[in-house]
């Protein structure tokens, strides 16, 4: 039987999961192999959204040492994931993925 | 008796009215949610309320006028009426199949399946509620499978809303021969767009 979640994800979406992890991990922040993990992305792509996310000034990034790095939620991050949790309560009541 | 049929429909255009500021309220809010996610089929549905707000104030200016160019003794406004009354319904069934190929299941009919029923209304005759009823008859079928499948409550009020419209159009069949049943169809409606609001107020709230 075919699992009936969805095959395809949006960019949105997989932004969206990325904050979320981010999210999840509190005020210690995120490093890229959580974010990896909790989005389920490949490598190449973590890198190409977070360099996004970072650009758009939806998460932060901040040096711990010369080899790793961690990320926080911005508040713009923050206020973008309220909006966006109010607009998927909306498309999941027409039945419309996003 | 006239007295009463004035106050009628005074309150037909007033729930007219509410009914498509609302509608109006859901296509803004589904016009924002596409550019946000970029999802086609939030376009489609901004669509389709935007033509159902459109139809519901087109009618309502459309009957004052009636009544404006009737007091006149113009011999048009029997006219225009008719030409109102018949887009009202055209573009209804309009709305209706763009809610239909908007809230479809993920694997289902092709757009050019869906732009063949934009057609609809203009392939036969709008007046006939029966073609409303068919297609919200489908727009219902895909409301409760999306609710039994999120069990959502959200899901729950759209059902429920797409259910009432079906039901208004259902009562406004012998309403052509009583008057009680034309405002029995226009109140249920009117529900039926209270429950959209209902959703809306609460997926942007909670």
């Amino acid at each position: 039987m075919m699992s009936p979640r969805r095959s395809y994800r949006s960019k949105v979406r997989i932004l969206v999961d990325m904050m979320r992890t981010i999210k999840g991990e509190g005020e210690h922040g995120a490093g890229p192999t959580k974010i990896l993990y909790g989005a389920n992305l490949s490598y190449d792509r973590l890198t190409q959204y977070l360099e996004e996310l970072v650009e758009k000034e939806l998460i932060s990034e901040t040096e711990v040492d010369a080899e790793s790095r961690v990320y926080h939620l911005t508040t713009k991050g923050n206020d973008f994931l309220q909006e966006f949790t109010k607009v998927e309560r909306f498309s999941e009541a027409f039945g419309i993925e996003i | 008796m006239q007295s009463w049929l004035a106050s009628l429909i005074r309150l037909d255009l007033l729930l007219e009215s509410v009914a498509g500021l609302i509608a109006l309220a859901i296509s803004h809010y589904a016009n924002k949610a596409y550019q946000l996610t970029e999802q086609k089929r939030l376009s489609d549905l901004s669509s389709g309320f935007i033509v159902l707000s459109a139809a519901m104030f087109g009618r309502v200016i459309g009957t004052i006028y009636f009544f404006i160019l009737s007091g006149d003794g113009s011999g048009n406004a029997n006219l225009m009426m008719a030409v109102v009354t018949i887009a009202y319904g055209a573009m209804k069934i309009m709305a209706y199949v763009l809610f239909a190929i908007s809230t479809r299941p993920t694997k289902s009919p092709t757009l050019e399946g869906g732009m063949v029923l934009l057609a609809l209304p203009v392939l036969v005759d709008p007046n006939l509620d029966l073609v409303a009823i068919l297609v919200l008859i489908v727009v219902v079928i895909q409301a409760l499978m999306n609710y039994m499948s999120t069990r959502s409550k959200y899901a729950a009020y759209v059902l429920a809303g797409f259910t009432l419209l079906l039901l208004s159009h259902v009562v406004a069949i012998p309403a052509q021969t009583q008057l009680g049943g034309y405002a029995l169809s226009q109140v249920v409606q009117f529900l039926g767009f209270i429950f959209f609001l209902v959703m809306l107020v609460k997926a942007g709230k909670e």
